[in-house]
């Protein structure tokens, strides 16, 4: 009964008064007695907004709006995925070039790194004599051996020597014998072609080599050290 | 023996489900009968009469009313109608309801004021509240599978508000904010006074918070009148599109806090008298009424079924009018733009009826003069059937078609559960409108035009007559 009588008429909406805290969804310009915005919050619906046309930025496969996505879905997955593979494998490969290019730049320079290896023309070392370069600041003594030489130095007994290594284990091409021409008692350097063993005597305490570079008498304990070094051809010779 | 026993009635049972098959069948095989009609012989039990199409109401012994009408709606609302209008407002805290009606989204026991907003949006719903001079509704609409989440901030909103002082204090400027929008309309502006004037108590008090209490209503106020007023016996809980079950459950576990019927409210005295409220507008917007009855009367029907017959407003967007009988009288006493129709409120213990004219300033007395003598012409029987029969429908029409949407529904069902603890369903109102009488309606017209008259009239108020001049 009351809410017939109650509010009826033109004049109804002005009987009372409403405030809503929180309003979802209301259309701009909806009728509302006081439409102060909701205290908690208010949504508009706006039915005028107009969203812009992509299909330039589209693939070909998603331009049609009446066709499922789906379709093409993973065909579109795949390309992208495979291009950001790659773009990041080649990527990544150009970061460590770059860092290793900046890394190597602090290490050595080429000048430094050549005067650690040294070439010797080996034609012009005559049999018999005994040459000396400077390597490494150090002496390298370049011996052209004769074959009685080579002949006598394989023939030494190892119980004879007091660091016994085999003539063999010394050089690569017996022909040419390549030591440091360090003496290994106080780093004196011996004089060539001199000495009790046909080999080298280091005239500072007396220590004898022989023409494998090994100690045969004297202080010294060890045998001439034995650089690293090949032959990259039958004429040259590469120590370092 | 009880084997034996048990096999025989197992027979009995068997021979019965048999039957009752052969009578399915027979009844289905009844070719030509539709299936979307009932089987005619069909004896339901009792427990099936009820549908779950219908609107049901239940009484809690709180006293809270429990309404609800599952309407497979994807939409859910629900709301709590209280007794706490601001006719229930004392003295000394003129206004509470004003800021009540602002704080339904403060902080409460359960929810801060961020998680009832946040929340509330994050299911898509909507809060609001509505007060009238009588009642108040917290209304929560939301999707259907979302009514258990809106459901808890509802409670919250009702039954254990916090109203921190800081937060109430910020509500001032809102106060201000709402009353400056409502001063822009001058129908509200004349409402208000009309019931300023027209009594001396409980109605009298108006919907926005007085000026001299804006900024002086305090936390405590709205505690007070939350713990006078917001007690379970005045209280009502309805839904539309949930179950009964589930809100008769929430209204026993949760809206039972505050039991007894709280402070009874001051029956309304009219008093009868006039308000002047001059400004600069070119329209003078003008109320004349006079008491009418209480809403639960059938005197009251008969004021509505007068005030469509006098004339309730257009039905036509942007019509003429034509059909209205004020329109067509006032039409005779000026030429100028005017609009003038009856205007009608019934509170639960008594009413207003009158005219509301607006018209040109110069020409404000012959329209208020030439509306009142309509209404006289109708109260010495100038009314013919046809007309009758017209107001009755337009009136029937409004009523059914404010059913239609879900917010009229709602207020429908609660304001009838509220004071009825029942709900007449619309078949049985449209009967009672059928009902009123040629001689209700000339009674109806006779009372306002002997009645002691109240007015209230705002505008360029100079050629505007006084109450005892009309």
């Amino acid at each position: 009964m009351m809410s017939v009588a109650a509010r009826s008429g033109a004049l109804a909406p002005y009987l009372h008064s409403t405030k809503h805290a929180v309003k979802s969804l209301v259309k701009p310009g909806a009728k509302d007695l006081a439409p102060a915005a909701a205290a908690g919050g208010i949504r508009l619906a706006h039915t005028d907004i107009k969203i812009p046309d992509f299909t330039d930025y589209r693939r070909p496969e998603v331009t049609d709006p009446n066709k499922s996505s789906q379709d093409s879905s993973d065909a579109r997955r795949s390309f992208s995925y495979l291009f950001t593979g790659a773009t990041t494998v080649v990527g990544v490969y150009a970061a460590k070039t770059v860092v290793t290019q900046f890394l190597s730049s602090m290490s050595a320079t080429a000048d430094v790194l050549a005067l650690s290896q040294i070439e010797i023309k080996l034609s012009e070392i005559p049999e018999g004599k005994n040459m000396t370069f400077k390597w490494r600041g150090k002496p390298l003594f370049v011996r052209h051996r004769t074959e009685k030489e080579i002949a006598t130095e394989e023939g030494v007994n190892m119980s004879e020597l007091r660091d016994p290594q085999h003539d063999k284990d010394r050089v690569i091409n017996p022909k040419w014998m390549v030591v440091l021409g360090v003496c290994t008692h106080l780093g004196c350097v011996p004089i060539a072609n001199a000495g009790d063993f046909g080999g080298y005597y280091c005239p500072c305490h007396g220590s004898h080599y022989d023409a494998s570079g090994r100690i045969r008498k004297g202080p010294a304990p060890l045998n001439l050290e034995v650089p690293y070094y090949v032959f990259p051809d039958e004429d040259t010779l590469l120590v370092g | 023996m009880k084997g034996i026993r048990g096999i025989s009635q197992l027979s009995t049972r068997l021979y019965a489900a048999q039957a009752a098959r052969k009578r399915r069948f027979h009844v289905a095989a009844r070719t030509g009968q539709s299936l979307a009609q009932p089987l005619a012989g069909l004896k339901l039990s009792p427990g099936a009469a009820h549908s779950l199409k219908d609107i049901h109401v239940t009484r809690l012994p709180s006293g809270l009313v429990i309404a609800s009408l599952e309407n497979y709606s994807p939409a859910s609302k629900i709301g709590v109608f209280v007794k706490a209008g601001c006719r229930y407002e004392t003295p000394d805290n003129q206004g509470v309801t004003h800021l009540l009606r602002l704080a339904s989204n403060l902080t409460t026991k359960g929810a801060s004021s961020f998680k009832i907003c946040h929340g509330v949006e994050a299911v898509g719903g909507s809060l609001s509240v509505t007060s009238s001079r009588e009642n108040m509704i917290y209304t929560v609409d939301c999707l259907r599978d979302d009514v258990d989440t809106v459901m808890e901030y509802l409670i919250n909103v009702t039954t254990a508000p916090e109203f921190r002082p800081w937060e109430v204090s910020d509500l001032t400027p809102r106060v201000k904010m709402d009353k400056a929008q409502a001063a822009q309309s001058a129908q509200i502006g004349v409402i208000e006074g009309l019931h300023e004037a027209a009594y001396k108590n409980a109605l009298c008090n108006s919907l926005y918070c007085p000026t001299h209490m804006v900024g002086n209503i305090q936390s405590g106020h709205l505690h007070q009148f939350v713990q006078n007023n917001f007690t379970s016996a005045r209280m009502a809980l309805v839904g539309l599109g949930v179950d009964h079950t589930v809100l008769k459950q929430v209204g026993e576990q949760f809206l039972n806090i505050r039991s007894g019927t709280g402070t009874t409210g001051a029956k309304a005295q009219y008093r009868g008298g006039e308000i002047r409220l001059p400004s600069l507008s070119s329209l003078v917007h003008s109320a004349v009424v006079s008491e009418s009855a209480a809403a639960s009367t059938s005197e009251a029907l008969a004021f509505s079924v007068l005030q469509h017959l006098l004339g309730a407003g257009l039905h036509v967007k942007r019509g003429s009018c034509a059909s209205s009988k004020l329109v067509q009288g006032v039409a005779k006493a000026t030429a100028d733009p005017f609009d003038v129709s009856a205007f009608n409120s019934s509170y639960s213990d008594s009413g207003l009826f009158g005219i509301y004219t607006i018209s040109q300033p110069a020409v404000a007395g012959d329209v208020i003069r030439a509306a009142l003598a309509e209404v006289k012409a109708v109260a010495d029987g100038g009314v013919t059937a046809a007309d009758l029969t017209r107001a009755k429908a337009q009136l029937k029409g409004q009523f059914l078609m404010s059913l239609e949407t879900s917010e009229g529904l709602l207020e429908a069902m609660g304001t009838q559960a509220l004071v009825e603890g029942s709900y007449c369903s619309a078949e049985e109102v449209s009967k009672n409108i059928d009902n009123v009488s040629l001689t209700d309606v000339a009674n109806a017209a006779k009372k306002f035009v002997t009645g002691k008259k109240t007015m209230a009239s705002s505008g360029n108020l100079i050629k505007t007559p006084f109450v005892d001049e009309i």
